[in-house]
C-alpha cells in the first residue's frame, strides 16, 4: 500500500450541497451540516436587522432630551430590552458558532458532518421555536426588564411578555447546548488520521472553547430563568425579597452564566480572526500554541469572574476584591492573542481586501474595547462607570465591534467557500469603511458620556449630554448605512457575482481544498492533513484565478515538523 | 507507506475498510467510519450532555445550600413534614431499577435479547413506581396545604379568595355552617375533626409570615384559624412554625418536580427501548442506544440519591 | 479636524452647565470635576489608567498600521516566510501585562476600601427608594426630596429600598450603590466644597426600575456646616404647617418610616414588639387603652399600671414616655434596646404618632395609608 490517493482532494464535482436535492422539504429536513450552517446564517441575520432596527429607534428617540410624542418611557423601555434579548440570544451567541461553524467547522476539520447531524437540526428548530417565544411575548405585551431580566423588577412588572420571552430564552439555551455537545463530540472523534490537536485551526480551537463554556454555562441561565418563571408566576420567595428570597441571588445565578456569555460570543470571533489574519497575510500563524491555549484559558477563567458585574449590588466587599483580582486574569490572554496577531503581520505579505479589513477593524476594536474593560474591572474606577453609558460603550466594543465584526470578517472569508460566489472588493471596502467609522462615532462618544456620568437605559437625560447623543445617533445611521450597503452586495453577488475559485484567498486548511461550494460529502476521500498556516506550497493558479494548495508538498512540509 | 496511512490503520479508518463496514452495518451512519467510531461518538455526546445535567441540577444544588445556609431552621423544622419512609421507599425502588438497567446493557452487549426484555421492563417498572409514590407524596401535601408561596398561608382556590376579599361574617359554630358558607370548598371530614379548637394559638400564626407579606395576608392567615373551612393548614396553628417555611417547599417542588420530569422523559426512553429491544434491533453489534439510556439512567439515579438526605433526612 | 470636534463639544457642555446651575464642569472629556475627599483618588486611578491605555492603543494599532503598510502584497505569487514563534517574546508580552495589572489592580482595591469605610463621626441621613422616588431622613425627623449634606463632615447614607432594585449614584463624588429591597446597603462621602442652595451636584438612579426610571434623579446641595445645621431645623418644622386633624395620616407613615426597622404591623415581633396585634391583646393602642388588656409589662399586666389613679394616668401618656424613655417600662420579651427619641421628635410629631396608632386599621403592613379601615378582621379577636 502506497499512499492513499493521488488525486488532489478537490475534484470538481457536478453536484454541491447547494444543488445535491431539491424542492423546500430537502431544506427544512436536511441533515447536512452546510444547509443547517446556511438556514441558521439566514435566521440569525434577520434577526440582527430586527435588533438592529430597535436599536436605531432607541438611539433616534436619544436625540431628544425629553418625551418625544411617537415613543413614550415604556415604549422606550421594551424597545432597549428588545434590542438587547435579541442582539444577545438570537444573534451573537448563535451567529459564529451555530451559523459559521456549523457550515465550516466539519470540512474545516477533514470530517463529512457533525457527530450528530439530528441533534444538530434539531438545535435549530428549538432556536426557531425560542424565537417564535420571543414574538409571541411581543404580542403579549412586551417586556421592559432589560435583557438582564433583574429581580424584582422582572417579578413584579405589568408588562406581559417576560414569562414568553424567559421560555424562549429557556429553550435558545438547549439550542446551545446541544450546538456545543455536537461540536466537542466532532472534535474529538471525527478528525481524520494526521489531524492533530496541533494542526487543528485555531478557529477550531475557540470554537472547541466556546462549547465547553456552553455545555457548562448554559444550563444555570436554564434553570435560573425557570426559577423566574416560577417566582413570577407562583411568587414562591427565592428571588423575591417580600416573601424573603434574595434578589441579589438572581444577579449571581444570572451572572454565572452571562459572563461565560461573553466569551461564547467573543472566543468563536477571536478564532476567525486568526484564521484571517494568517491567510491574508499569507504567513504562518505566529505562537499557534499561545492563542490555542488562551483559548482554554479564557474559557477557565470565564467561571471565575461573574462577580465582577456587582461592585455595586451589595455583594460583600471581600467578594467584591476576589472577582476584582480574578477578572484581571482573563485579561492576559487577550492581550496575548492580540500581539500574537500583530507579530503574525510582520513580514507577512498582506492582501489589503475587504475580508482583512474586517480582520484590521477588529483588532483596532477589540484593542479599545480590551483596554477599556480595566477601569470597569478596577474597584474604585467601576463604582463610577457601573451602569453609565461608560460600559454600554465597552460591551459594544467587545460585543459588536469584536464579535459582530469578526463575524462579518468570517462571512466574507467564507462567503465564496459557502455560496460559490466572489463579492464586490470595491462595495465591500465601502460598507466595512463606514460600519467602522460609523461605530466609532456612536460607541466612542459613550466613553465619554459615561465617564460624565450618563446612566444607562435613561428615556430622557439631562441637555448637557444632548451634543454626544447627537453625535452618537449619527455614527447609528452611517454605520447602518454601512450595514445595508453589505446586504446589498452579498445578496447580488449571489446571482451576479463572479464564480468564486475552491480557494480565493490562498488558505491551507481543509476547507480551502474542497470545491466552492463544498460536495455534499465535504471530501470525495478521506483528506490528507498538512500543517494549515503553513503557506510554502500555495501557489497562485492563473486558469482558475485561485490559489491551489500542492497537498504532496503541503503533507510533507507538515511531516518535516517545523 | 506515508504518514497518514499508518494512522488510518491504527484507527481502523481509510476508504476500504469505510466502505466495507457501511455495507456490512445498516446502522452505520454515512459520516462515521466504523461502528466503533460510531458508538466512542454517541458516549461521548451522552456524556457530555450528562455534564450539562450535572450543572442543571448543581445549580439548584447550590441553591438548596443557599438557602439551608440562610434558614437553617426552617430546613430542619419543614422537613419533618415530608414521608420518610415513601422517600426511603422510592429510594430503594430506583437503586433497583438502576440495578436491572445495568444489567440490561450487560444482556444486551451478550446478545441476551430475553433478559435485556425482562430487565428493561423491570426498570421501567421501578421508574413507573417511583412516578406513583411521589404522585401519592405530593397529593398528600396538596391537601394539607403544603405549597409554595402565598398558597402556604392562604388558599388560593378563586372561590376562598373571592370570598376572603368580603367581610367576614360572625359565625356562631363553624362547623355546622361550613357548608352554607362554602359548599364547594371540598372540605374532607378528617380535617374538620383535625381542627383545634380556635384559641389564642389561632392569633399567634401570623408570626409564620414571611417578612413584608401584607397585612391582608396574615389576616387571611389568621382567618385560617378561625373558619373551619382551612383547616387544612393545621401546620399556620404549630406557634413553633419557623417563618419563610414556605421556601422549603419551594426548592422541595422544584427540585424534585425537576427530577420527577427526569424520571419521566426517563419512563419514555426506556419504553422506547423496550419495544425496540423486543423487535430484536440490539446485538452485540449496536447496543449503543441500550448504553447510553443506561448512563442517563444512573444519573437520574444519582440526583435522587442526593435528594433524599437532603430533604428526607435532615434530622 | 480632531481639534474642532471637542471645541464644539466643550462650548455646549458649558453652557448646558450654566444654564442648569451645576456646581461642577466636565473640563475634560472624561470625568466631571470631582466634589468629595474619595473623587481625587478615583480620578488619578482613572488617569493613570487611560494613559496606560492611550499607551498601548497607540502601539498596537501603530504596529498594525506600520505592518499593513510595510508588508502589503505585492503580486500574487508570494509567500512570505515570517518567524512562526519565539518563546521569550511570548512569555514576554505575557508577563509585562501581568504586572501591569497587579499594580492596577492594588490602586483600585485601595481606592475602594477608603470608600466602604466610613468614618465613625459620619453624620447618619435614611435613604428611602421607591419607584420613582428619593426620601432623605435627617436624625431630628426633618424629611427631603432633594439631599442636602453639610459641607466638610463625612455624610453616612443607609439607604433601602421599597419596592424593586435602585441605585444611588453621585457622580460628582464618584459613589455608587445598589438599593436592594429587603435589606440595607450603605455608603459615604464627604464633600468639603460648599455648592449654597443654588448650585448642585446630580444624583441619579443607575438601575434599571421602569417607566420612571429616568425621571428619578434628584439634586444634592452642600451647605456650609452652619447653613445646614439651620436648614435641617426649618426643614424639622414641616410638621407645624400640618392641621392637626390630618396629621395622623399625613405625618405618621412618615414618622413611622423610622420606627419601622424594629417595630412592625402586620403581629410580627421584631426587634421591638410589634405595634399590630401579636400576642393577642390587640394592637398597641387598644392593648394599651384597653380595661381588659391582657398585655405584660415589666411583668405584671399593662393594666395594673395605666389608669386613672395609677403610675400612669393614660394611654397617651404611656407611649408618650416610651418614646422619650423607653427604658422605664419594658414589655415582656424585650430587652432595653430602644433609644431615646427625646430631641428627636416634637409633641406634635408624638401626636401624630399616637394618632397612628389609635387609626392603626386604616394602615396597611407597610404602613401606608389605605383611606378606609383595612378590615374589621384585624379588630375582631381583641373585641372578643
Amino acid at each position: 500500500m502506497t499512499t492513499l490517493d493521488s488525486r488532489p482532494v478537490a475534484t470538481p464535482a457536478p453536484d454541491n450541497y447547494l444543488t445535491f436535492t431539491k424542492g423546500i422539504l430537502s431544506w427544512v429536513l436536511t441533515l447536512d451540516h452546510k444547509r443547517i450552517g446556511v438556514m441558521y446564517l439566514v435566521a440569525v441575520l434577520s434577526s440582527f436587522f430586527v435588533g438592529g432596527v430597535m436599536a436605531l429607534l432607541v438611539r433616534t428617540k436619544l436625540l431628544f432630551p425629553g418625551e418625544v410624542s411617537w415613543m413614550t418611557a415604556e415604549q422606550y423601555n421594551k424597545a432597549f430590552t428588545l434590542h438587547g434579548a435579541i442582539m444577545v440570544f438570537l444573534v451573537i451567541i448563535p451567529s459564529i458558532p451555530a451559523a459559521l461553524g456549523n457550515f465550516v467547522l466539519p470540512i474545516m476539520l477533514g470530517a463529512k458532518d457533525v457527530a450528530f447531524p439530528r441533534l444538530n437540526l434539531f438545535s435549530f428548530y428549538l432556536w426557531i421555536i425560542g424565537a417564535v417565544c420571543a414574538v409571541y411575548s411581543l404580542l403579549a405585551g412586551g417586556f421592559d426588564t432589560g435583557w438582564t431580566f433583574y429581580t424584582p423588577y422582572s417579578t413584579t412588572t405589568e408588562a406581559g411578555g417576560v414569562i414568553p420571552v424567559l421560555v424562549g430564552v429557556f429553550i435558545l439555551g438547549f439550542s446551545s447546548i446541544f450546538t456545543g455537545v455536537n461540536f466537542i463530540v466532532t472534535i474529538h472523534k471525527l478528525r481524520p488520521p494526521g489531524m492533530t490537536w496541533f494542526r487543528m485551526p485555531l478557529f477550531l480551537w475557540a470554537v472547541y472553547a466556546t462549547a465547553i463554556i456552553q455545555v457548562l454555562a448554559t444550563p444555570v441561565l436554564g434553570i435560573t430563568v425557570a426559577l423566574l418563571v416560577i417566582e413570577r408566576a407562583f411568587n414562591i420567595g427565592i428571588f423575591d425579597p417580600s416573601m424573603g428570597g434574595d434578589p441579589v441571588l438572581f444577579q449571581h445565578f444570572f451572572w454565572f452564566y452571562s459572563h461565560p456569555a461573553v466569551y461564547i460570543m467573543i472566543l468563536p470571533g477571536m478564532g476567525i480572526i486568526s484564521e484571517i489574519i494568517a491567510v491574508h497575510s499569507h504567513r504562518h500563524i505566529f505562537g499557534f500554541r499561545f492563542i490555542a491555549f488562551s483559548s482554554i484559558a479564557i474559557a477557565i477563567f470565564s467561571f471565575l469572574v461573574w462577580g465582577h458585574h456587582m461592585f455595586s449590588s451589595g455583594q460583600s466587599p471581600l467578594m467584591n476584591v476576589l472577582f476584582s483580582a480574578i477578572t484581571f486574569s482573563v485579561a492576559i490572554p487577550s492581550a496575548v492573542k492580540v500581539f500574537n496577531w500583530l507579530a503574525t503581520l510582520y513580514k507577512g505579505s498582506i492582501s489589503l481586501n475587504t475580508t482583512m479589513f474586517y480582520g484590521l477593524a477588529f483588532m483596532f476594536l477589540f484593542t479599545i474595547g480590551g483596554l477599556t474593560g480595566i477601569p470597569l474591572a478596577v474597584l474604585s474606577t467601576d463604582i463610577h462607570l457601573h451602569d453609565t453609558y461608560y460600559v454600554v460603550a465597552h460591551f459594544h466594543y467587545v460585543m459588536m465591534g469584536s464579535a459582530l465584526i469578526a463575524m462579518i470578517g468570517g462571512l466574507h472569508h467564507w462567503w465564496p467557500k459557502m455560496t460559490g460566489r466572489m463579492f464586490s472588493e470595491f462595495w465591500g471596502k465601502i460598507g466595512c469603511a463606514l460600519v467602522f467609522v460609523g461605530f466609532n462615532v456612536t460607541f466612542f462618544t459613550q466613553f465619554m458620556l459615561g465617564s460624565q456620568g450618563m446612566p444607562r437605559r435613561y428615556y430622557a437625560y439631562q441637555p448637557e449630554f444632548q451634543i454626544y447623543h447627537h453625535i452618537s445617533t449619527g455614527g447609528a445611521y452611517i454605520m447602518g448605512l454601512g450595514f445595508v450597503i453589505t446586504a446589498i452586495y452579498l445578496i447580488h453577488s449571489l446571482f451576479a457575482g463572479k464564480k468564486a475559485p475552491a480557494n480565493p484567498w490562498g488558505g491551507a486548511s481543509l476547507e480551502w481544498q474542497c470545491t466552492s461550494p463544498p460536495p455534499h460529502d465535504n471530501f470525495s476521500s478521506t483528506p490528507r492533513v498538512g500543517d494549515c498556516y503553513d503557506f510554502s506550497a500555495v501557489h497562485w493558479d492563473e486558469k482558475q484565478q485561485g490559489y491551489v494548495v500542492d497537498t504532496e508538498a503541503h503533507v510533507a512540509a507538515a511531516g518535516k515538523g517545523h | 507507506m506515508s504518514h497518514s496511512t499508518s494512522h488510518a490503520d491504527s484507527h481502523g479508518h481509510g476508504d476500504h475498510h469505510a466502505h466495507g463496514d457501511h455495507a456490512k452495518y445498516p446502522f452505520l451512519a454515512h459520516h462515521f467510519d466504523t461502528p466503533n467510531q460510531q458508538f466512542e461518538s454517541g458516549k461521548l455526546g451522552m456524556w457530555v450532555f450528562l455534564a450539562t445535567e450535572v450543572l442543571f441540577f448543581g445549580a439548584l444544588f447550590v441553591m438548596y445550600a443557599i438557602m439551608r445556609f440562610k434558614d437553617p431552621q426552617v430546613f430542619s423544622y419543614a422537613s419533618q413534614f415530608l414521608d420518610t419512609i415513601l422517600g426511603g421507599i422510592n429510594t430503594c425502588v430506583l437503586i433497583l431499577s438502576s440495578l436491572t438497567m445495568a444489567i440490561g446493557v450487560r444482556a444486551a452487549q451478550t446478545n441476551k435479547k430475553g433478559l435485556l426484555c425482562t430487565c428493561l421492563a423491570l426498570t421501567l417498572a421501578g421508574a413507573m413506581g417511583f412516578l406513583v409514590i411521589k404522585y401519592f407524596e405530593y397529593t398528600h401535601k396538596f391537601h394539607e396545604n403544603l405549597k409554595w408561596g402565598q398558597a402556604f398561608y392562604h388558599p388560593v382556590n378563586d372561590e376562598e379568595k373571592l370570598e376572603l376579599n368580603t367581610e367576614p361574617k360572625p359565625v356562631e359554630n363553624p362547623v355546622l355552617t361550613i357548608a352554607a358558607v362554602n359548599p364547594s370548598a371540598g372540605v374532607q371530614p378528617v380535617a374538620l375533626a383535625a381542627q383545634p379548637p380556635v384559641d389564642k394559638t389561632a392569633v399567634a400564626a401570623p408570626k409564620a409570615g414571611p417578612d413584608g407579606v401584607s397585612t391582608a395576608a396574615m389576616v387571611e392567615a389568621a382567618d385560617a384559624g378561625m373558619h373551619v373551612h382551612h383547616s387544612e393548614e393545621a401546620h399556620l396553628l404549630d406557634p413553633k412554625l419557623p417563618p419563610n417555611t414556605h421556601r422549603f417547599f419551594a426548592i422541595y417542588y422544584i427540585m424534585t418536580g425537576l427530577h420527577g420530569i427526569h424520571v419521566l422523559i426517563g419512563v419514555g426512553v426506556i419504553s422506547w427501548l423496550l419495544v425496540m429491544a423486543m423487535r430484536g434491533r440490539f446485538s452485540s453489534d449496536y447496543y449503543t442506544p441500550v448504553d447510553l439510556v443506561g448512563l442517563y439512567w444512573h444519573v437520574v439515579d444519582l440526583v435522587w440519591i442526593f435528594l433524599f438526605p437532603l430533604f428526607y433526612l435532615i434530622h | 479636524m480632531l481639534n474642532l470636534i471637542p471645541n464644539l463639544l466643550m462650548q455646549s457642555s458649558s453652557d448646558a452647565t450654566l444654564a442648569t446651575g451645576q456646581a461642577t464642569t466636565p473640563k475634560t472629556f472624561w470625568m466631571p470635576e470631582g466634589a468629595s475627599t474619595i473623587s481625587r483618588e478615583v480620578d488619578w486611578v482613572f488617569n493613570f489608567i487611560n494613559y496606560i491605555n492611550y499607551f498601548f492603543f497607540v502601539l498596537v494599532v501603530g504596529i498594525m498600521l506600520y505592518f499593513v503598510w510595510k508588508y502589503r502584497q505585492k503580486g500574487r505569487e508570494v509567500y512570505a516566510r515570517g518567524p512562526s514563534h519565539n518563546t521569550m517574546l511570548e512569555l514576554g508580552w505575557t508577563i509585562a501585562p501581568t504586572i501591569i495589572v497587579v499594580v492596577i489592580f492594588f490602586m483600585g482595591f485601595r481606592g475602594f476600601v477608603d470608600m466602604k469605610t466610613p468614618p465613625s463621626n459620619s453624620y447618619q441621613i435614611d435613604v428611602t427608594a421607591s419607584k420613582w422616588n428619593w426620601s432623605f431622613k435627617y436624625p431630628n425627623g426633618a424629611t427631603s426630596n432633594d439631599l442636602y449634606v453639610p459641607a466638610g463632615k463625612p455624610v453616612k447614607l443607609v439607604m433601602r429600598s421599597e419596592d424593586v432594585l435602585h441605585s444611588f449614584y453621585i457622580r460628582d463624588f464618584r459613589v455608587k450603590q445598589d438599593v436592594v429591597p429587603g435589606r440595607y446597603s450603605s455608603l459615604w462621602f464627604q464633600a468639603d466644597e460648599p455648592t449654597g442652595s443654588d448650585k448642585f451636584h446630580w444624583l441619579f438612579c443607575t438601575e434599571f426600575c421602569g417607566k420612571g426610571h429616568s425621571d428619578m434623579n434628584r439634586h444634592v446641595y452642600v451647605l456650609p456646616e452652619k447653613d445646614f445645621d439651620d436648614w435641617v431645623v426649618e426643614q424639622g418644622r414641616w410638621l407645624d404647617k400640618i392641621p392637626a386633624e390630618e396629621l395622623y395620616f399625613k405625618a405618621g407613615p412618615q414618622l413611622y418610616a423610622r420606627c419601622a426597622s424594629c417595630h412592625t404591623l402586620d403581629g410580627k415581633p421584631s426587634t421591638g414588639p410589634s405595634w399590630g396585634n401579636y400576642d393577642g391583646s390587640g394592637n398597641i393602642w387598644q392593648r394599651t387603652d384597653s380595661k381588659t388588656s391582657t398585655h405584660k409589662v415589666d411583668g405584671k399586666s399593662i393594666t395594673d399600671l395605666v389608669g386613672d389613679g395609677k403610675a400612669v394616668p393614660n394611654a397617651q401618656s404611656y407611649i408618650r414616655n416610651s418614646i422619650l424613655n423607653p427604658g422605664e417600662h419594658l414589655v415582656d420579651g424585650f430587652g432595653n434596646v430602644m433609644p431615646t427619641f427625646r430631641g428627636q421628635l416634637t409633641d406634635k410629631g408624638i401626636d401624630a404618632l399616637i394618632g397612628f396608632m389609635q387609626h392603626l386599621d386604616e394602615f396597611d403592613a407597610k404602613g401606608q395609608w389605605t383611606k378606609k379601615p383595612a378590615g374589621t378582621a384585624a379588630a375582631a379577636p381583641a373585641a372578643k
